[in-house]
């Protein structure tokens, strides 16, 4: 079933690559097609996930479960969406907040019970970061359009 | 001869030295630690070289990379958990010797062979990275596309578990290079109407993503599935004192490891793990008491640590000469190139040669340099990562790699494009799909479709160009042949696993 899902989503993915590569116009006279390389590479792994399908249509039993499965992916899947809400947080509330908030959360999910540990977390992560970051490396920080808590700590 | 200046340049230099000495402790104790690499380091540390010389930066990655190295063999002995795939080797005879009191003696020789394997790749490159350039310069795009080729189906065929896999990992790693605007004719591909996406998938955010963020939800995994014994070693007085006539029957082991280790260097993508089981093996059949091999050889630890440790130097050739990374830290480390705007390839040895030899003295100062640290520091080292808590560790790694994507080009698109390349990158991993094919493949895209291109303009369009030309056709045959030679390698094992299944 594995084998198959793997393949299935090559497929799928290769595709689309095909049809991507398929709306790159045409080369002007003397020129090579921009597509070129990119629909090579996508027909040939068209080819390999239809090795990959045809393995698995070969294979007898159900022999390939997930290798080390440990019911972790919904802990992965939680911490990966974490990350996008993190990542996105920075457009509308700049860095420090999102950090802040952020810090304690993934604190927790790694295992740290202190309450004090995650209640110093909010403090020194974003202090840490920005002190390393935005001032010693002189990085210009991301500005928050909602509500951006450096430029309100400045006045 | 040019060594010899950049090494009194260097040696004259006091802040480059602490960088170097700072690097060698940093990559010792990030290849030392389970689950942290040196490509996540360097990784992670690649924004900050923005703001650094060009030669500062290189030096500093390029030792963390040599050091994480031999780090790993500091976790593979005392902990039986190797900190890298290439120090697994180290610990079929390193953990026995370390369960066995003698986890000192052990160290010591994993340094000293370390030190002598690193070092004779090192000679080894400053020898004959000009002649390969001299050749390199001489080549035409269809022999340098031929190279690319061979590159990619060695890289992505050799290295992992399925040929299937590493090829499509290498093929995803090329359609992610290709988004963006054609640098030849400026066409849009797979940009979606994105304006962000015109600008293409920059190299740092997508390391940091695959190696960075990658390993923190891989080890989110790996909690899990550690059951948290640990066992006790034993220690002794005598332990961890090492005599000239203890390691005197290690020296030849050390010396061919260094030599299989070189050769292996060279060839992009089989890196220090192949290098390491083909040293150890070759060493068990030569050694004298192959019956001790396996449970606690000193012979055993020295053999695949030379190896393992002598493919640093020369991995370095193709990357400098052909820009061709051999391995993901060459990939690392030539993102740090072009950021810096130096263009890597033949012509890199007439514009920055002074740069490149300098690069080279700073490897050989951070192997005396780890050398000497492990030499003297490898328990206390082992002590400190003991007392390193991973559950503040990793969520501040995890914080780490967003400021750090950021902080390379102050975009959120990068930041965005990191998170997931991170969560693609643990998906690739659990289903072992080849990430160092993928990375390495992304790296070496761009240029071999500009000579592929360069290639069809010049034979107006016919592809028998690289059949044409000896050296690309023989470049072609190598990439046919390294997937013959894999695909035979399987059926031997299949034919093995049914036979032993038979008996049974």
């Amino acid at each position: 079933m594995r084998a198959y899902a793997e393949g299935l989503v090559l497929a799928i993915v290769s595709l689309a690559a095909i049809w991507g590569a398929w709306q790159v116009p045409a080369a002007s006279p003397g020129d090579t097609w921009a597509g070129i390389v990119p629909f090579a590479a996508s027909v040939a792994l068209l080819g390999l996930s239809c090795l990959l399908l045809v393995g698995a249509s070969r294979q007898t039993g159900d022999v390939a479960t997930a290798s080390g499965d440990n019911n972790a992916t919904p802990q992965i899947i939680a911490l990966f969406i974490i990350a996008l809400i993190y990542q996105q947080s920075f457009r509308w509330f700049g860095y420090l907040l999102p950090t802040a908030i952020v810090a304690p959360i993934v604190l927790y999910m790694f295992g740290m019970r202190s309450w004090i540990g995650l209640a110093v977390s909010v403090v020194i992560c974003p202090l840490v970061f920005h002190l390393i970051f935005f001032v010693l490396l002189g990085v210009f920080p991301p500005y928050g359009e909602v509500f951006d808590l450096l430029s309100w700590l400045q006045g | 001869m040019e060594i010899f200046p950049a090494l009194l340049s260097v040696i004259t230099d006091p802040i480059l030295l602490f960088a170097i000495v700072l690097a060698a402790a940093v990559g010792m104790i990030v290849g030392a630690t389970p689950g942290l690499t040196a490509s996540a380091a360097i990784a992670m540390l690649l924004p900050i070289t923005f703001y650094m010389s060009p030669l500062f930066a290189l030096a500093f990655l390029y030792v963390i990379g040599k050091s994480g190295r031999y780090g790993g063999s500091i976790a593979a002995i005392l902990f039986n958990t190797p900190g890298t795939a290439a120090s697994a080797a180290t610990q079929i005879d390193g953990y026995p010797l370390a369960r066995a009191g003698k986890a000192g003696k052990a160290m010591k020789v994993a340094t000293i062979s370390s030190v002598i394997g690193d070092l004779m790749g090192d000679v080894l490159l400053v020898v004959g990275v000009g002649f390969i350039a001299a050749i390199a310069l001489k080549l035409g795009p269809p022999e340098t596309f031929a190279i690319y080729f061979a590159a990619f189906v060695v890289i992505g065929s050799v290295i992992g578990k399925s040929i299937v896999k590493g090829l499509a990992s290498a093929l995803l790693g090329i359609l992610v290079a290709m988004v963006g605007l054609d640098p030849i004719s400026s066409e849009e591909r797979y940009t979606f109407g994105s304006f962000d996406l015109s600008n293409g998938i920059g190299l740092v955010p997508l390391m940091i993503g695959v190696f960075v963020l990658g390993e923190v939800f891989a080890q989110v995994e790996e909690r899990r599935k550690a059951t948290g014994e640990t066992k006790e070693n034993e220690s002794s007085a005598d332990g961890n004192d090492l005599t000239w006539e203890e390691y005197k029957p290690c020296l030849p082991h050390a010396v061919r490891g260094g030599f299989i280790g070189a050769g292996i260097g060279v060839l992009p993508g089989l890196g220090s793990a192949i290098a390491a089981f083909i040293s150890y093996g070759e060493g068990k059949r030569r050694a004298k008491n192959p019956e001790q091999w396996g449970k606690g050889a000193l012979e055993g630890v020295a053999a695949p640590e030379a190896a393992n440790n002598a493919v640093s130097g020369p991995s370095m050739a193709p990357l400098l000469t052909l820009g061709i990374p051999g391995s993901t830290i060459g990939a690392i480390l030539l993102g740090v190139f072009l950021i810096h705007g130096i263009q890597v390839g033949p012509t890199l040895f007439l514009t920055d040669k002074e740069l490149v030899y300098k690069l080279f003295a700073c490897g050989m100062l951070g192997i005396i340099a780890y050398g000497l640290i492990g030499y003297f520091g490898a328990t206390q080292v082992a002590q400190l990562i003991l007392k390193i808590p991973t559950n503040v560790l990793y969520p501040l790694i995890f914080m780490t790699a967003f400021v750090a994507a950021y902080s390379a080009r102050g975009s959120m698109f990068d930041v965005t494009v990191m998170t997931c390349a991170g969560f693609i990158g643990w998906l690739m991993r659990k289903y072992d799909f080849n990430i160092a094919a993928f990375v390495i493949s992304f790296v070496l895209a761009k240029g071999a479709e500009e000579t592929f291109r360069q290639s069809l303009l010049m034979s107006d369009a016919g592809a028998l160009i690289f059949v044409e030309r000896p050296i690309a056709l023989a470049f072609l045959i190598l990439g046919a042949g390294a997937i013959a030679f894999r695909i035979r390698g399987i059926m031997k094992e299949r034919k093995l696993a049914q036979g032993g299944l038979g008996d049974a």
